[in-house]
């Protein structure tokens, strides 16, 4: 048997380490550290409550507006405010935007640069590989950072500046749009649909959103993703990092009439079923922090600052009665009942976790159309004020590009009383439980080949950035 | 000193056209207030010199940084961060993993030894010796000090590398301290905000390549070229403020009417940057125009100084002035850093001096 340190990992937002131990040229066990800690839920204790709207941004600077909405609500539900029709929609679409840029980003910047290393030079895409997605240099990766660009002129329009907004709050947004901004709005959308039909996906988003089995999938052929599909089939990424099938979302995008992307859990053995906030518990056998496992509306963070073993990260564990769960973007589109993510689910790995987000990509296209279309530039954007209240509590349950967020907040004396984060990458790179459960990232990971004279094992880069992680959200 | 090759080839290298270039240099010298004449000593410039080396660390953060800059205005300045400016070492774009990742800032110290300019994304944790932020088994802290030995200047990029920002918030549970806390013999540019506009960004990069030396710094060593007025001087919502009409609450018709948020907390009076000039996001909005107040994110201590929807209290509607200087020399505090640049900025010019003759050598 031997052992690997794999970190710290480029490409990926935040630091990382992974310990692997391998047997026979396949991975048998490995252990997760997030080793990088800020403290931003004790900073947020006794502070006036609004100040959650600017601080909780910072913890990202790639998923800063998950942050502003998830606080936004929080604060609203403790304050007993909602958002007004239209204030929800903007907010809506300021967040898909972001969620959109950091799918681009993600598939562009992030995890198809790995596929250009020397390791492959024998296979017949590495040229292909190469010229479009060498880091910094390659021409999809300057296509994708002008799009994104291009595209957050609308959060130029709607939220000031991006990222860390201040435009979001409990009772909506301060920004109103009038019909000149609408309009420029569309024609920021229109280009973004340019540049994923000419580039990403080669033909028309709803064809890919058509799309109703992997085998289906597996022959689209066209675009950047053709490529990637057919970089996954050779390489069989369908089969690599296999998760658990035990998926779980907060609902994404609450409108007036429901969330645009359902909330839910749902079982490759049981099933989709309802979910209950309830059943989620901070569990900290493996976490560097003090205190007993609780509901993050109670829960604490206390660092253990000698970093006593058997821990070996900072990130809690967070479970789902009693069980871990994968999050992010194939989990929502599994859980919204699209017929290619189940499909995909079937099996879970590499594959559909990237497939699963560029499936979302081509739906959030639609969704921001029919977003700003709709939108009331008449109406109001914010509810009538409110005042902060001497006590209460409240959660917001969000959708990062990642996966679900969550935010409970608890006020007394008119200050924040308690407050806890709980990030996408902390569901899915948790360490251990106290019944010794790994994580979903470390589940994926077993099992996974590597070769003899491999000090970063490929297969190992593709399946932890498979989840899209974001670390610095992952402890804060 | 192994040959570098210039900007300019490095952009004809990218398949980058002369007319682009040239493009490119004047909205630099506009970006940098200076006059058409200088046009053509940029372009002279980007063409001669060797290309700066950076290497980019990144500490306790959140990478907002890093994401501004990659979506500067003119696709150029994108090229800038993308290659230009020779990004030797960035973990958040770069190709390498792992262990090459760690020989690669090795190697990229060894062969730019003294010639390079170290940019610095987020900030050390002193707290239980760094333990907070690891990167490559080791704190942060000392990677810094091991990049910045050997680094020609250092740029502390955002609010985190300059001053601290939300993780240096009361209790400071990490004790996240500025850069220059930790590194006392280098020159350091701040280019606070959280984050730092894109093309403030790049126009400092850019402005240091031309001509050889740091730009101007104010007493807080920040570039005075885009920290020398407060977003209040240049707001478009000012004539309210002086014809006193306010916004009294969230998105109501004075808010649709565009007047003055002075009264919902706006920090814009005492807030020195670019905000309401070069803007955000290529130049299409920034914070007050979205209808929010400036929270300050420029300025030292933005995070711990009430909340950020409290009126501020100490400037009057007419004489802003006299008081709001006042403030700003408060918040200054009493650095008498003026002469400490002064030399750190000779420093750079002998650095690059020396660099130059080696390079004849």
């Amino acid at each position: 048997m031997t052992r690997l340190v794999v970190g710290p990992f480029n490409r990926v937002e935040g630091d990382l380490e992974v310990h692997l131990e391998i047997a026979e040229g396949k991975v048998t066990l490995a252990r997760v550290n997030a080793p990088l800690y800020r403290g931003f839920e004790r900073m947020l204790e006794g502070r006036d409550p609004r100040d959650a709207l600017t601080i909780t941004p910072r913890i990202c600077g790639i998923c800063s507006i998950s942050q502003s909405v998830a606080a936004a609500r929080a604060l609203g539900a403790a304050m007993g405010v909602a958002p007004t029709p239209e204030g929800a929609r903007v907010a809506a679409l300021i967040h898909a935007i972001e969620n959109a840029a950091d799918h681009v980003a993600h598939f562009n910047l992030f995890f198809m640069p790995d596929f250009t290393r020397p390791g492959y030079a024998r296979r017949g895409w590495h040229a292909r590989a190469v010229d479009r997605f060498t880091a910094i240099e390659g021409s999809a990766q300057r296509e994708a950072v002008a799009a994104r660009a291009a595209l957050m002129h609308v959060l130029g329009q709607l939220a000031g500046k991006w990222p860390h907004t201040l435009a979001v709050q409990p009772g909506g947004v301060t920004r109103a749009p009038g019909p000149a901004e609408k309009m420029r709005i569309l024609a920021s959308l229109r280009g973004f649909r340019r540049y994923l039909e000419k580039v990403v996906f080669g033909a028309p988003v709803e064809d890919f959103v058509a799309l109703g089995a992997e085998s289906a999938l597996m022959r689209w052929g066209k675009g950047d993703a053709g490529l990637f599909l057919e970089i996954a089939a050779d390489l069989d990424l369908a089969a690599m990092g296999r998760g658990a099938g035990r998926y779980l979302a907060f609902g994404a995008y609450p409108l007036a009439t429901g969330p645009a992307f359902p909330a839910g859990v749902w079982e490759k053995t049981g099933g989709p079923r309802a979910l209950d906030p309830a059943g989620i518990r901070e569990d900290l056998a493996y976490s560097w922090m003090m205190g007993a496992a609780s509901h993050p509306s109670t829960g604490q963070t206390l660092p253990d600052e000698d970093m006593r073993g058997p821990a070996y990260s900072w990130c809690k564990a967070p479970r789902l009665e009693g069980q871990p769960m994968e999050v992010g973007a194939i989990a929502r589109q599994v859980i919204a009942g699209h017929p290619l993510a189940r499909d995909l689910a079937r099996q879970g790995g590499v594959l559909a976790r990237v497939a699963g987000r560029l499936l979302e990509l081509a739906r959030t296209q639609i969704l921001m159309e029919r977003l700003a279309t709709d939108i009331d530039t008449s109406a109001r954007f914010m509810a009538a004020p409110v005042a902060v209240p001497d006590a209460g509590s409240g959660a917001g349950l969000v959708e990062a590009a990642r996966g679900a967020l969550g935010h409970w907040l608890t006020i007394r004396k008119g200050v924040i009383a308690n407050y806890q984060i709980v990030a996408p990458t902390t569901w899915n790179f948790s360490p251990r439980d106290a019944a010794g459960v790994p994580g979903p990232l470390e589940a994926a990971l077993l099992g996974a080949q590597v070769w003899p004279d491999e000090p970063t094992p490929l297969s190992v880069q593709h399946i932890v950035r498979s989840f899209d992680p974001c670390m610095v959200c992952t402890v804060h | 000193m192994p040959q570098i090759e210039t900007f300019y080839d490095v952009m004809r290298r990218q398949g980058i056209t002369r007319r682009s270039f040239m493009k490119y240099c004047s909205l630099t010298a506009a970006a940098l207030g200076l006059g058409p004449s200088f046009v053509p000593k940029i372009a002279h410039a980007m063409e001669t010199k060797p290309r700066t080396p950076v290497i980019w660390v990144h500490g306790l953060e959140c990478t907002c940084c890093s994401e501004s800059f990659i979506r500067a205005a003119h696709p150029l300045a994108k090229d800038v961060v993308l290659s230009m400016i020779s990004l030797d070492y960035d973990d958040t774009l770069m190709a390498a993993a792992g262990h090459a990742a760690e020989a690669a800032l090795m190697d990229t110290i060894e062969k730019y030894k003294g010639n390079y300019i170290l940019a610095v994304e987020g900030n050390p944790p002193l707290n239980e010796d760094g333990m907070y932020c690891i990167i490559g088994g080791k704190p942060f802290v000392e990677q810094l000090k091991m990049a910045a030995e050997h680094a020609k200047a250092i740029i502390s990029w955002g609010a985190c590398a300059s001053y601290g920002c939300v993780q240096a918030a009361a209790p400071n549970p990490t004790r996240a301290v500025p850069v220059h806390k930790v590194i006392l013999d280098k020159p350091i540019i701040k280019v606070p905000g959280c984050p730092p506009i894109a093309e403030v960004m790049t126009g400092v990069i850019t402005y240091m390549l031309t001509f050889d030396r740091l730009p101007e710094l104010d007493r807080q060593g920040r570039p005075a070229m885009f920290y020398s007025q407060r977003i209040h001087d240049k707001c478009y919502r000012r004539p309210h403020f002086d014809a006193g009409q306010f916004v009294e609450q969230w998105d109501d018709d004075y808010a649709k009417k565009g007047y003055c948020l002075y009264k919902m907390g706006c920090k814009g009076p005492t807030t020195y940057n670019a905000c309401s000039t070069v803007r955000w996001n290529e130049g299409v909005s920034f914070p007050i125009q979205s209808g929010h107040g400036c929270i300050g994110c420029s300025e030292d201590g933005f995070w711990d100084q009430g909340s950020f929807y409290d009126r501020l209290t100490t400037i009057k509607q007419f004489g802003v002035e006299a008081t709001a200087d006042k403030i700003g020399l408060t918040a200054v505090g009493a650095l008498g850093a003026g002469v400490a640049l002064h030399v750190a900025a000779s420093a750079l010019k002998r650095a690059q001096k020396k660099t130059q003759e080696k390079t004849e050598a």
